[in-house]
């Protein structure tokens, strides 16, 4: 059996809404387990004093990346049908810089907000409430916007055919990133929590 | 200084796994499958063998009739004869382009062209391909006309017959056919013209397959 199951037809509609429950459960589950249920431990990531967030989001793109590639590789995942979103470079550049403003007010992202509030946080709630507002309202406005919402559009790329060099290369580079990441951020961590020790006594 | 693995943290020995599989992807190539693949030849010959892998035109029929757009009917002729005449719900599909992710491997697929050789040329590409529910039309238009469009009673037809003719009659009216007893059309006008592409009469189905989902999150 090859993935994406859903395309091959292992599973239809309605089955799919229940795995997408199941998937969500569990993204839910590991975010509060990895702390994210915290508004004060996600803000760290913006002071330097925890860089959480940063090592597990990176750590599920790039066990994601290669994991994928891998598989397809061997034949088992058939990549051509796994959905790429397209690009519409500067509305996702501000939407991006919108969502990041939100993330250090509110001190969550939308999915660590569904956790807050699954665990009972108060601002949890809020922060959703805010979310549903959002919505209905850029729904309301979105004619005037949508000149904006459709431009600079890119189509279905990726970051290896739009530069023409190989997927493995992306995929090398990535993980040097990562790894080297993730050593700069335990050192940075370790540098502005001392700071912020200094400053508090 | 002894190196031993038992030294490194874990994070340092999950970085080393990474960075290995990291490195070897620079050497293993594109991912993306390419043109070539795999089929499983006893599965396709069993299918065949058992005539699963067919739609008869009168269930097509019953099918556009109900309204049902859990289909995708596709129309392998050149766009010429296309326009001409094609079967309601219908789209215009060449050989070429079958694989250029028009169609979804997951949907039910009926494939239909002139007679049943080009459909059944189609059908083998898209199952070699992984596409899961794909039929052909049984006989091609050639059957389509001659069940559906232009149904014909014999003139020493049994009682069984003559009901089942009933039937087709109302089926091919739908259709804007002419139903024909013996060697004569039951309409008034006697040729077997194909009807034009109008609506017929009843409720017209969409012409358009069912609606993409938009997908990401």
């Amino acid at each position: 059996m090859n993935a994406p199951f859903f395309k091959f037809g292992l599973f239809g509609d309605d089955v799919s809404l229940i795995v997408a429950f199941v998937i969500g459960i569990g993204f839910g589950f590991f975010l509060e387990r990895a702390g994210f249920g915290s508004a004060r431990k996600l803000c760290a990531q913006f002071y330097f004093t925890d860089l959480a967030v940063f090592k597990v989001m990176f750590t599920a793109i790039i066990t994601a990346m290669v994991g994928l590639f891998w598989l397809s590789w061997a034949g088992l995942v058939d990549l051509s049908l796994v959905y790429v979103s397209p690009t519409y470079l500067i509305p996702q550049t501000v939407g991006g810089l919108i969502l990041g403003a939100g993330f250090v007010i509110g001190g969550y992202c939308p999915g660590t907000s569904c956790v807050a509030a699954a665990t009972g946080k108060l601002d949890g709630f809020v922060y959703l409430g805010g979310i549903i507002v959002g919505i209905v309202v850029f729904g309301e406005v979105f004619p005037l916007l949508s000149g904006f919402y459709d431009s600079t559009a890119m189509g279905q790329i990726t970051i290896p055919e739009y530069f023409g060099i190989s997927y493995g290369i992306v995929v090398f580079l990535v993980v040097l990133v990562a790894i080297g990441g993730f050593a700069g951020g335990s050192w940075v961590e370790k540098k502005f929590a001392a700071k912020a020790k200094e400053a508090q006594s | 200084m002894k190196f031993s693995l038992s030294s490194l943290t874990l994070n340092q020995k999950l970085a080393i796994v990474v960075g290995v599989l990291g490195f070897l992807a620079v050497f293993a190539g594109s991912p993306y499958r390419g043109f070539t693949s795999k089929i499983d030849s006893q599965e396709l010959a069993s299918i065949v063998e058992k005539e699963i892998d067919h739609i008869s035109p009168e269930e097509l029929a019953g099918w556009i009739i109900a309204g049902n757009v859990d289909y995708r009917l596709v129309d392998l002729r050149k766009e010429k004869d296309f326009a001409e005449y094609h079967i309601p719900t219908a789209e215009n599909i060449l050989l070429p382009t079958l694989g250029d992710g028009q169609l979804e491997r997951g949907e039910k697929i009926i494939l239909y062209s002139v007679g049943g050789i080009h459909s059944a040329q189609a059908w083998f590409l898209l199952k070699a391909n992984g596409y899961k529910g794909v039929y052909i039309l049984r006989g091609g238009l050639e059957e389509w006309k001659d069940k559906v469009l232009f149904p014909r009673l014999a003139d020493n037809a049994s009682p069984q017959e003559v009901a089942a003719f009933e039937k087709s009659k109302l089926v091919s009216q739908f259709f804007g056919g002419t139903p024909q007893i013996g060697g004569t059309a039951v309409a008034a006008t006697p040729t077997m013209a194909l009807p034009k592409l109008e609506a017929p009469s009843g409720t017209q189905p969409k012409i358009s397959g069912p609606k993409k989902k938009k997908e990401g999150c």
